[in-house]
């Protein structure tokens, strides 16, 4: 992992390292620019030494020859000296172009001291001495010319290179701004493409703190790059998961509470409606009763069974709903009802029964199959004048019982069907127990927990069938 | 966008080259120092008569033999006879102590008491190159050059094929009375001696322009019959030919002279002059620096005093 401090300071390394090649490399051309110059102004400052010490040894002997005192000697002496290593100093002036010129000069140097050397020893006014003094006057005046001959040949030689100099000074001047620019170019590149490498993984982790804001929890968060960041836009992924977890874990639990809620006002919902019939039941069982026995009394038979199911039913309607109770219960009671509505139809209703008697003590919830035989009764039946059949058949499957209650009415249509199923039918009026075919569905869904527990098959003019699989395990649950 | 900075960059990288390319060019060299003194000889070729055609002859056939034996030679000189500037030049080479000199005669006190005393003093051998001083009072090593005393018969005979044993003759000489026209005087007297039916006229001048000119304006009105001029000094045929030009035609004249004057061979090429004695400067300036590096040599030790002499031929005006 780099971190970001090491990318900046890798970024001023780097542009360290940069400005001090440049830097270096300009002190060193400068620094052998700077000998090139202090050795031509050597030079000329070697040459000029040689005429001025020249010049000093002419003075000096003028003096000596017009007073010979020891103190002008000894003044002699040191110019003479000084021009000697004077003459010394020559020698590195000499190159291939002045070597003539310039032996010549040393030459002449020679002369000058010998010819002062043989001042010196003459006698002061003869005429040798004149002679020679007029000499070494000659000889300087010929070191002076030869001085300046010299330095303009060195002028001449070096033109070249002067004008060398002078054109590299200015290409100097260009190649530091060109330098500057590339530098600055190059520079704000690297800066560039640093900065997106910081800022594109934050502007990504802002993307992502927006999202999750909005809501949605469900987007992985990622960030590639090798810094800080990435420990950041992982911690924030992890947190994003927590929360994302415990919000489903909300959302289901909400959901359970939610199906509780609604089992719960579902049964209230029958307690009511079986408090409504409940008013006085003792009484209304007891004048059934009455009824019975005094209809058997006055020969009456058929109306006196007639008055015992109605009673039946009745009680067995007015016990508590949310009991379970098995098959067996609830066949008796729909052959109750069967009996009750056979004496309204007569012939028009047909009931078959088709019941394999080894599966039916299974349990089930109370008053579901009645709700259904009366709506096919309803349906199918009562608006027919030659009436119907119902055919009831309850087989023994391995994990469950099939329970079928088929209808030959005119049927119904799907969207009636997707009504039922969804648990979305009104109430119709018209059912004994104020029980109706969607709260049955809601009831069996509930009871079981699965919704696969009742399936409507219907074809129009044709009839209905209404197929119930009842597990013979409670709670069982299915895909 | 990329693109234009790629082109900005090649294009930076592309300048930064070529100037780098000046700025750290390393062909910016002082020339070679030399620390190690030569033993080749040094050697100073003096003349008076700088950039004329006979004495650059002479200074290129000098520094091609240097080059030849491996000397360094350097030409000095003062310009149009400048006398002053010459004896310092001589002077200057004296006290530079250089190994040799070849110098063109000048029969003058200076000049040999320069040569005389100041050279034989730091042992400078010195040897003179076209004009000679003689020996005894030059001490000069050698004489290289045409034997002037032989040019003097050579031009007196040709005369005397031209014109015939008859007639007069001006000889215009400068009043210097140098050596090497003594010799060419001498020449041709000798030769026209022996014609007694030759009359000549010596006229003797001073060598600036105007006193040729007026010099000979006097000989023609001293001798309005006059047949032939030999210009001894060359460097007055010049305004000779001038002169008897504004008189009369030039051509009926017999005009003879030398060619180390500047005038000589134009005038002679024009047809206005009838003969040139040709010498072989080239030649001299070989011979002076081949004898000069003999006797530094060792190898000829002394010098043939009498002098090494020089081809002379003379040149006729074509055109007649």
């Amino acid at each position: 992992m780099i971190s970001i401090q090491k990318k900046i300071l890798m970024l001023t390394t780097v542009v360290i390292v940069i400005m001090s090649i440049i830097w270096i490399t300009l002190t060193f051309y400068n620094y052998k620019t700077q000998v090139k110059y202090n050795d031509i102004l050597n030079r000329y400052l070697i040459l000029n030494d040689v005429s001025r010490s020249s010049n000093q040894v002419i003075t000096d002997l003028n003096n000596f020859m017009i007073q010979p005192t020891p103190y002008n000697l000894r003044k002699l002496e040191r110019s003479k000296k000084m021009m000697e290593s004077a003459k010394y100093e020559v020698f590195n002036v000499r190159t291939e172009v002045n070597q003539f010129t310039l032996t010549n000069y040393i030459h002449l140097m020679d002369s000058l001291i010998e010819t002062t050397d043989r001042l010196i020893g003459l006698e002061r006014d003869s005429e040798a001495a004149v002679k020679d003094l007029a000499e070494t006057t000659r000889i300087g005046n010929y070191i002076s010319d030869m001085t300046l001959t010299l330095i303009d040949m060195e002028l001449k030689t070096h033109e070249p290179f002067y004008r060398g100099i002078m054109e590299q000074s200015i290409e100097l001047v260009k190649l530091g701004i060109w330098m500057i620019l590339l530098t600055s170019l190059l520079l704000l590149m690297a800066t560039y493409w640093f900065s997106l490498s910081i800022t594109r993984p934050i502007q990504q982790l802002t993307e992502a703190a927006s999202d999750i804001s909005k809501g949605r929890f469900d987007k992985e968060i990622t960030v590639k790059t090798n810094d800080e960041i990435t420990f950041l836009a992982k911690t924030f992924d992890h947190m994003r998961s927590n929360i994302n977890n415990l919000i489903q874990q909300i959302k289901e639990t909400a959901k359970l509470e939610y199906e509780l809620q609604q089992n719960k006002i579902l049964l209230q919902e029958s307690h009511f409606r079986s408090l409504q019939s409940q008013i006085n039941p003792h009484f209304l069982f007891n004048t059934l009763n009455t009824l019975s026995k005094k209809a058997y009394l006055e020969g009456s038979e058929e109306i006196s069974d007639l008055l015992v199911s109605v009673a039946d039913l009745l009680r067995y309607n007015l016990k508590q709903i949310d009991r379970s109770v098995t098959l067996r219960d609830e066949l008796m009671i729909v052959k109750q009802y069967m009996e009750i509505q056979k004496a309204r139809f007569t012939d028009r209703l047909q009931l078959q029964l088709e019941i394999d008697d080894s599966c039916i003590d299974v349990e089930i919830p109370a008053l579901t199959l009645q709700p259904i035989i009366e709506n096919a009764v309803i349906y199918a039946i009562e608006p027919r004048v030659d009436g119907g059949k119902i055919t009831i058949r309850i087989k023994n499957e391995a994990d469950f019982v099939k329970v079928e209650i088929a209808d030959d009415g005119m049927g119904m249509s799907t969207e009636k069907i997707t009504q039922i199923l969804t648990e979305r039918q009104v109430e119709s009026e018209g059912h004994s127990t104020g029980i109706g075919f969607s709260n049955v569905v809601k009831r069996l869904r509930l009871f079981y927990e699965r919704k696969d527990v009742i399936t409507i098959e219907s074809t129009l003019d044709s009839g209905t069938t209404v197929r119930l699989k009842i597990p013979k395990k409670r709670g069982e649950k299915h895909d | 966008m990329y693109i234009t900075l790629g082109i900005v960059f090649v294009s930076l990288c592309y300048l930064i080259f070529v100037s780098a390319n000046i700025v750290f060019r390393n062909d910016l060299e002082l020339p070679n120092a030399k620390k190690q003194t030569d033993s080749q000889y040094r050697l100073v070729f003096i003349t008076r008569d700088m950039d004329t055609t006979f004495w650059n002859k002479v200074g290129s056939g000098a520094a091609r033999q240097a080059e030849i034996e491996g000397a360094s030679l350097e030409i000095w000189g003062s310009y149009s006879s400048n006398l002053d500037e010459f004896l310092k030049k001589l002077e200057l080479a004296i006290h530079s102590k250089v190994d040799g000199i070849i110098v063109q005669g000048l029969d003058t006190d200076e000049f040999k008491e320069l040569t005389k005393v100041k050279a034989a003093f730091y042992g400078i051998p010195i040897i003179t190159v076209a004009n000679d001083v003689p020996m005894k009072a030059s001490l000069r090593r050698t004489y290289v050059g045409s034997n002037q005393f032989q040019a003097g018969s050579l031009i007196a005979s040709e005369l005397l094929n031209d014109m015939g044993a008859e007639g007069n003759v001006v000889l215009l000489y400068d009043s210097q009375q140098e050596y090497y026209q003594k010799e060419r005087l001498n020449g041709i007297e000798e030769t026209l001696m022996k014609y007694p039916n030759i009359k000549t006229l010596y006229a003797e001048t001073s060598e600036s322009r105007d006193q040729v000119i007026s010099t000979m304006r006097d000989v023609l009105n001293q001798m309005p019959d006059v047949d032939a001029f030999i210009a001894v000094n060359a460097n007055m045929i010049g305004p000779m030919v001038q002169e008897i030009g504004k008189r009369s035609q030039v051509e009926p004249y017999f005009i003879y002279t030398f060619d180390d004057g500047p005038e000589s061979l134009p005038l002679l090429n024009e047809g206005k002059i009838d003969g040139v004695i040709k010498q072989d400067p080239e030649k001299m300036g070989e011979v002076s620096v081949e004898q000069l590096i003999k006797w530094l040599n060792g190898e000829t030790v002394p010098l043939d005093i009498n002098g090494y002499f020089t081809d002379i031929h003379i040149l006729k005006d074509v055109k007649k």
